[in-house]
């Protein structure tokens, strides 16, 4: 018997998701997270694994883990004290960045100060140029005195950055060989290692983020691998990393930088998993918590893969889910603006002191609030465990509904219209302005609060089906069990797509072969689970910005075919129409990087399901529900346990869970597939 | 009807924003120029039934006033005595760029209006603007220094129709594209423009139909109506009195030096009007500003001191009055050239925070780098033997602020454009960057430090090549406020084979550049803000060991 374990970090919860190929079981386990540091409530969540479900730990292999570590780190701000090595004249680089700030308008709004300071950022004399070659020799005789500096500022880590390293990285190498002669206990980050592109803003801060966390992750990384050595001695730990792949601890402890939106990619993952469960290829994803909600898309069971994303005001260029987040949640606080409109967010309540009707101090109106004014939140949530003051959350309402003249229900679904008008808009963001539109996709509402609100924003945008995974509380858990092992490889080399670059592109493809191959052997893929997968970023001569252009698979052990030049041009000037609506075929297009990616299929749950429904589901009791601003419909009660596969609820229903509360709305049509996901069908 | 309750037009605004933004990505997605399709340097909006702004996705300020001016042009045309529009058809699409005759602010903004009829009658228009690579004129780009009438500068489109009743008029787009460099490229652009406005037009049905016309309207109404009302607020929290500042800017590359500009504001209650008499007259060389795009750089910096989170629209403009008597800088009448108005319209702002500052004095800051800095350099790449053109603008200090010093190495007010990578540059172009870097001591000391300009050398490989700039603030400094110090004003060097430096003036005529020769820029700092005496010592003692300040 061998169980595989997906643990993922919350604010509030850690998330444990056990599953065993062989049978077909899941067993999952909430622990209250422990911030100060995780890895307390895993392991302590992995022992209560076994003793609640009587899994012996041995028989684990696979722990699979997204973690927040390195998200917060950046957002807080407790990295480590990181210097900077650059080419002589550079060393302001960093600090000016791409010289804009974050609003025209606000005078007092600064991008964040860079995570190396001018004092800790210092020079080399070298330089190479743009074809590679060397324009002033690296010269090493002042390394001494910069170390000096270094230790003076107490430096725990150090980013080597020079200008065209990802052509030509010999220089970062031989600083790196030297400091680790003359200062072995220094942990050093390569720009050509970490994110050998060029474009040097992004791959220098990319790198000194990387440096930032190294010390924090490792911290992190060993006290979680010496615990779960002792506690399943024959679990493989796997991190999962912001393009929604799995890297191996000693990864994670080498290049930190790419677990910056572990946590969110895990959750997309899931759905993924989710959506293939149901056959529904095409989902819009809206993850929402208690501050933020979390929006993607998929499509043909694949998410959106953006080149860069900001991560608390910093430029992370590093292949990673698209996700983008606004702030709406559950804990969103609604105020009225000085013009008389009434908002909802981005403030929140938090968890503390939460919503008003958590009674732990809050006593501003809140999202939760009007949930619960409106019974689609019942008074009692996770099997009774949490209670939840209907008085409470009235009085927090009731200014906003004397402001407006309304009932207090009212109220109450006016800051629910307008916190669904917000995530609508997210989602436009992600859908329509990228050219795709949301009525051809389902919906996926997820994390504890997402089923609350997914029937309104599927009406605004057109969407006709809601898709509620089985579990929506642990979707991220979910995923990083069945989430692939990835490593990416890139070689970063203009290239003109013109008669005679075919060598060029096929030495390149073959070097970038070899790379893939020696990692996919080193984790222990094989021909029936490892393959590769060759994207090329290409644009027209002259422009600024590329697109991702696939280029097919390849089984691991074969040589990737080299495309042809007409193959290439024909797969950008597709993309280039699908993205902007036209193509100029026959203007001049070059490539700027090439990229291969290992790939390693994940776990087969082969999950048992549920059992086949005997007649109508049962109802446990009915109380009024508000779903207009009219009258409260008398609705049936539903807990989710008692439903079995083929169950078919028609609303006005309310379907509860340990995790989350689902309302279907009067005339939708709810049924439950043998996963125990319900798809909701929205009435005309 | 009665009037829609606050939630309804919060819902129909983020409607009205979600249209806005959809136009401007799809726009930037379609067009062909690199400056729409990468700088973003366009902008959409909703008008209402008078050509009132409603709402806006913007690049910047000045493009609204173009879009605003252009409605004005609308309805001195068009405008039925009782209100409205007669004489418009729906299907008709409006095309403009002139800024003496049609509202625009230089003629390579281009800008397209299709009205939206509901039961008959026009209830908004769908606007668009973009900046073109190029509109014909004297020199490519259409945007060069020492030009001296606006016909210089490139093909003037009065306000004409390019669709009649849905009706392409293909004569007309003959003649606009018959006047520009790349015909082919800005067709691409015309059609990104008009598909642009043909979403927005089927997006603002779909809110029509669903919400009703009577509610849109009442929501353009009552959008207007709030801003209005919560700036008229945040004016009266200025004490009232009269503020009075003037700055000059250093020359217009065509012999006119030491151009004054002169304001007055006057707050009384809610009350802010802003007159620009004293101004100097316009000058030769295109600088110039025509007045609806000094009234967009003063209501930016209203909006930036007093709400930044204020929505951008006619109830904002109409809180504010700005005056100028008729053919000075900031009120060019024809044939000024005025391709370059952006230098001025930096100016214009610093101007007026200078102005307010007494007024606000937690949100004002020092000046700060005031200016778009442009190198240019120019060739035959000897790679491939083909000819090249690398221009960029740079950033320079932002002014130190009530709290904290200025930001080193930004653009700031208007321009919020970035930088081209050394590497990008160095891959494209035969061109080496010997240095990027922060200007030392080039931020105005003060209890708050002014930003630090930006310091760029650069020198071709193997050829010689072409240089010319444009630098504002290269004599007048940017000043400190509150007994904060001076920044430092910017320079252009020429570094010759043997070592010798020779300051260039602040508009560099175009001249060659020998590979064993060097071009380097040092853009403008900025201003400190209060006495250097109250300099926290942390923030001293920083500064000095990072080797921002010498000791």
């Amino acid at each position: 018997m061998a169980w595989i374990v997906g643990v993922d970090t919350g604010g509030t919860f850690t998330d444990i998701f056990a599953a065993n190929p062989e049978t077909g079981e899941t067993r999952c386990v909430k622990w209250s997270s422990t911030p100060d540091d995780p890895s307390r409530a895993i392991l302590t969540g992995i022992e209560e694994l076994s003793r609640l479900h009587g899994i012996d730990l041995k028989e684990v292999t696979a722990l699979a883990h997204g973690t927040t570590v390195g998200t917060n780190a950046l957002i807080q701000r407790t990295g480590g004290t990181v210097a900077m090595i650059t080419t002589e004249g550079f060393r302001d680089l960093l600090e000016i960045g791409r010289q804009t700030r974050p609003s025209i308008f606000d005078l007092q709004a600064d991008a964040p100060a860079p995570l190396v300071p001018r004092i800790r950022r210092l020079e080399l004399s070298e330089r190479v140029r743009a074809d590679g070659a060397v324009e002033k020799p690296l010269d090493l005789e002042t390394l001494p005195s910069l170390i000096e500096r270094m230790a003076e500022c107490g430096a725990d880590a150090c980013a080597i950055c020079f200008l065209f390293a990802f052509l030509n990285p010999e220089h970062e190498q031989a600083v790196r060989d030297r400091l680790k002669e003359l200062a072995p206990d220094l942990r050093v980050s390569l720009s050509s290692e970490v994110q050998p592109e060029f474009r040097e803003f992004e791959r220098f801060n990319t790198t000194a983020i990387n440096g930032y966390l190294q010390p924090v992750m490792e911290g992190y990384i060993d006290r979680l691998a010496d615990g779960l050595a002792a506690l399943a001695p024959n679990a493989t730990l796997g991190i999962n990393q912001s393009s929604g792949g799995l890297m191996t601890a000693e990864t994670a402890r080498a290049f930190p930088v790419r677990t910056a939106l572990s946590g969110p990619a895990a959750g997309v993952v899931g759905a993924v998993h989710v959506a293939k469960q149901a056959g529904k290829p095409n989902i819009l994803t809206v993850d929402v918590g208690g501050t933020s909600a979390d929006v993607a898309l998929i499509q043909d069971y694949a998410p959106d893969v953006a080149p860069e994303r900001d991560v608390a005001g910093f430029p992370i260029r590093l292949p990673m889910i698209d996700i983008h987040t606004i702030g709406a949640g559950g804990g969103s606080i609604a105020w009225f603006d000085i013009d008389g409109l009434l908002k909802v967010g981005p403030k929140s309540a938090g968890a503390v002191p939460g919503p008003a009707c958590y009674s732990r101090g809050g006593t501003e109106p809140t999202v939760s609030d009007a949930n619960l004014i409106l019974g689609r939140l019942g008074e009692e949530l996770a099997d009774g465990t949490v209670r939840l003051d209907k008085e409470k959350a009235i009085a927090a309402m009731m200014p906003i509904a004397e402001h407006l003249g309304w009932t207090v229900e009212q109220a109450a679904l006016a800051v629910l219209e307008i916190v669904v008008s917000n995530m609508v808009r997210a989602l436009r963001t992600i859908s329509v302005e990228r050219g795709h539109d949301p009525a051809e996709h389902a919906l996926m509402p997820f994390g504890g609060a997402g089923p609350l609100h997914a029937r309104e924003i599927a009406a605004e945008l057109g969407i006709t089906e809601v898709l509620m995974p089985a579990v929506p509380g642990i979707v991220c858990a979910q995923g990083l069990l069945v989430a692939e092992a990835r490593e990416d490889f890139v070689a970063s080399r203009p290239m003109v797509l013109e008669p005679g670059c075919e060598d060029s592109v096929a030495s390149e493809i073959t070097a970038l072969a070899g790379r893939a191959q020696e990692w996919l052997v080193g984790v222990g893929a094989t021909a029936e689970n490892g393959r590769t997968s060759l994207v090329a970023d290409a644009r027209y001569v002259g422009q600024n910005f590329e697109l991702r252009v696939a280029l097919g698979e390849t089984p691991m052990g074969q040589e990737p075919d080299v495309p042809s030049l007409k193959t290439m041009k024909e797969a950008f000037f597709a993309e280039h129409e699908r993205a902007y609506g036209y193509a100029n075929r026959n203007a001049a297009v070059e490539i700027v990087n090439l990229r291969l990616t290992g790939l390693v299929k994940g776990h087969d749950l082969n999950e048992a399901g549920l059992g086949e429904a005997d007649g109508a589901p049962k109802t446990r009791g009915s109380r009024p529900v508000w779903f207009n601003g009219d009258a409260p419909h008398d609705t049936a009660i539903y807990a989710r346990p008692d439903l079995a596969a083929g169950s078919v609820i028609v609303g006005p229903a309310i379907i509860e869970q340990l995790d989350t509360t689902i309302p279907i709305h009067p005339g939708d049509e709810a049924e439950v597939d043998r996963y125990g996901n319900i798809l909701v069908r929205i009435a005309s | 009807m009665t009037p829609l309750d606050p939630v309804r037009v919060e819902i129909l605004a983020n409607a009205l924003r979600s249209i806005t933004d959809e136009t401007f990505v799809s726009l930037m997605k379609s067009a062909y120029s690199t400056n729409i399709k990468e700088r973003k340097d366009h902008s959409t909006a909703i008008l209402d039934s008078e050509g009132r702004l409603v709402a806006q996705t913007m690049a910047s300020p000045i493009h609204v006033s173009s879009m605003l001016g252009m409605a004005a042009t609308l309805r001195a045309r068009y405008g039925a005595p009782d209100g409205g529009f007669q004489g418009i058809e729906d299907g008709d699409l409006f095309v403009a760029n002139d800024p003496h005759v049609a509202g625009g602010t230089h003629l390579p903004d281009i800008n397209l209006a299709r009205p939206v009829f509901h039961d008959g009658r026009i209830v908004a228009f769908i606007c668009n603007i973009a900046h073109h690579a190029d509109v014909g004129g004297m020199a490519p780009g259409s945007m060069a220094g020492g030009m001296t009438e606006i016909y210089q500068e490139g093909l003037r489109i009065p306000l004409i129709r390019l669709f009649r009743r849905g009706e392409l008029q293909q004569d007309i787009l003959d003649l606009l594209l018959l006047n520009a460099r790349v015909p082919r490229e800005r067709e691409g652009d015309y059609f990104a423009q008009i598909a642009s406005c043909g979403l927005g037009h089927r997006r603002i049905g779909e809110v029509i139909e669903k919400f009703g016309g009577d509610a849109v309207e009442d929501a353009f109404r009552q959008i207007i109506v709030r801003t209005g009302h919560r700036i008229r607020q945040g004016i009266a929290g200025f004490p009232d009195g009269r503020y009075r500042f003037e700055d000059f800017m250093d020359d217009d590359g065509c012999g006119t030096e030491d151009i004054k500009i002169a304001m007055e504001a006057v707050v009384e209650g809610e009350k802010i009007t802003f007159d620009f008499t004293g101004t100097d007259p316009q000058m030769t060389g295109n600088f110039n500003v025509t007045m609806n795009a000094t009234v967009a750089s003063v209501c930016f910096a209203v909006q930036a001191l007093l709400d930044p989170e204020c929505p951008n629209n006619q109830g904002l403009l109409d809180a504010i009055e700005v005056t100028a008597p008729n053919g000075t800088v900031v009120s060019a009448v024809a044939p000024a050239p005025v391709a370059a108005r952006a230098n001025t319209c930096q100016r214009i702002i610093d101007v007026a925070f200078g102005a307010l500052k007494e007024a606000a004095p937690e949100q004002s800051l020092g000046a700060s780098n005031g200016a778009n800095t442009t190198l240019v350099f120019s060739g035959v790449d000897p790679r491939s033997g083909e000819a090249y053109v690398y221009l960029e603008t740079l950033g320079g200090g932002l002014g130190a602020r009530a709290t904290k010093d200025g930001k080193d190495g930004v653009q700031c007010n208007i321009t919020n454009t970035s930088n081209l990578p050394v590497e990008a540059i160095e891959l494209e172009y035969p061109l080496l960057v010997e240095e990027y870097g922060l200007v030392e001591d080039s931020g105005g000391r003060g209890k708050y430090r002014g930003g630090m300009g930006i310091r760029r050398s650069v020198r071709p490989l193997d050829h010689t090549c072409s240089f010319n700039g444009v630098g504002e603030r290269f004599r007048y400094a940017p000043w400190g406020v509150f007994g904060g110090q001076d920044g430092q004003p910017g320079r252009f060097v020429f570094t010759d084979a043997d070592g010798t430096e020779t300051k260039l003036v602040p508009k560099p005529p175009t001249s060659d550049l020998r590979p064993d020769q060097m071009i380097t820029v040092e853009t403008p700092g900025a201003g400190g803000y209060g006495p250097e005496t109250e300099r926290p010592a942390e923030l001293a003692e920083a500064d000095v060991t990072s080797g921002k300040v010498s000791a």
